[in-house]
């Protein structure tokens, strides 16, 4: 599994410590804010619809076993206001999300910003601050 | 204790803060629009920083009943699990406040369950405010909730009223602040971690622009003698944006369900 676990950052926890309450359900009971990975893989689906978008993706496991992750994203009138639609992101595109790990170890990411193939990388993840210290 | 200001503590850093710079004579600037002799709320604002030493924010903050504690999630902060931002819920609403499951919330029956204005009114979502003689009016993006704040002298119906998530809400001016008094809430959350109000909250908000008239702060105080052995405050802080407009919310429990 192309999964990389990066060490906290202070700039993480900077970023991490001012993020918003994005809708109904809170960040910090579902992720674990001192934690960042980069997750790569394929979109299978991407749901642009409140209260939080999900990015359905492929992720292949080190036993070569395709596990299929969700990728969180803050509400989508926030993202739509930061340039984002529900084409951002296509079945097939290869992504990399970058975020914070849920707390009960399964297979889900809130995200930070997306990358993919083509190096466009969509910032999703923003505090009342703004997005300072994410690009 | 981190993150928790004592009102006490708060109150006595501004005293002194007085003392020096009579920091609550706030100057009267012709940058605030008026509107039937007070300020002009009217416009669509989206959350931003909040600077609490902000000369409205000190002016808010000062005006909130003694006892109450800051709770610091309003805006960009959110309570982890069994945090309750320093409110005491009563033993039998904490036992209850412990057993709730972050993974409940994310089934299809509850994805989309509203909270009432309590929490509505602090999360990130902009809001627009159309300002009339007898009645302002905020249509919240956040669930697409549109308050009604009666400014014609009426009162809070009788108790046996129906309860909702928005409450019955009636405002008044006081200099150049407007005073909002919330009653018949129907039960919802506090703090989107497992603590909720009773039918018996009662939500006192004071709303007031910066002197530029860009910046509109607010502290929403809280206090349910039902659920909670003491009471807090939040502070929020939203800047205008002319031409803006609301989106609508249009929650979909479907979210995170994988398509077939």
């Amino acid at each position: 599994m192309r999964l990389i676990l990066v060490a906290v950052s202070a700039l993480f926890l900077m970023i991490a410590g001012g993020m918003a309450a994005q809708a109904h359900h809170s960040f910090a009971v579902h992720y674990i804010p001192d934690k960042e990975i980069d997750v790569t893989g394929v979109v299978k689906d991407f749901h642009f619809a409140n209260p939080h978008g999900v990015i359905f993706f492929e992720v292949v496991g080190d036993d070569g076993q395709p596990v299929t992750w969700k990728g969180e994203t803050n509400s989508p009138n926030l993202l739509k206001r930061r340039g984002w639609t529900n084409k951002s992101l296509q079945p097939g595109d290869k992504i990399t999300v970058h975020g914070w790990p849920a707390r009960d170890g399964k297979p889900m990411v809130r995200v930070g910003y997306v990358v993919k193939a083509d190096g466009t990388k969509l910032i999703g993840q923003s505090s009342a601050e703004g997005i300072k210290g994410l690009d | 204790m981190q993150g928790r200001i004592s009102k006490s503590a708060t109150g006595a850093a501004l005293a002194a803060l007085i003392t020096v710079t009579g920091a609550f004579a706030l100057p009267a600037s012709a940058e605030v629009p008026r509107k039937d002799g007070h300020p002009d709320l009217s416009g669509f604002y989206n959350f931003t920083r909040i600077d609490p030493d902000a000369p409205a924010a000190r002016k808010l903050i000062s005006e909130v009943p003694e006892g109450a504690v800051f709770m610091k999630d309003g805006g960009a902060y959110e309570f982890p699990p069994n945090e309750y931002g320093g409110l005491k819920p009563k033993p039998d609403v904490l036992a209850e406040a412990q057993k709730w499951s972050p993974q409940e919330e994310l089934k299809v029956e509850n994805i989309c369950k509203k909270p009432s204005i309590i929490y509505a009114i602090q999360g990130p979502f902009p809001m627009e405010i159309t300002q009339g003689r007898d009645m302002i009016v905020m249509q919240m993006e956040y669930f697409d909730m549109v308050r009604v704040i009666f400014m014609d002298g009426r009162g809070h119906p009788d108790e046996d009223a129906p309860h909702t998530l928005l409450g019955h809400s009636i405002g008044h001016w006081e200099g150049d602040e407007l005073v909002v008094d919330t009653t018949h809430l129907e039960p919802a959350t506090i703090t989107n971690n497992g603590l909720n109000h009773s039918e018996d909250a009662h939500l006192v908000e004071r709303f007031r622009l910066s002197d530029d008239g860009q910046t509109l702060y607010s502290t929403e105080y809280i206090e349910d003698p039902t659920n909670l052995e003491n009471t807090g405050y939040r502070l929020m802080a939203w800047k205008k944006h002319p031409g803006e407009h609301i989106y609508p919310y249009e929650c979909d429990p479907f979210a995170y369900q994988e398509d077939e």
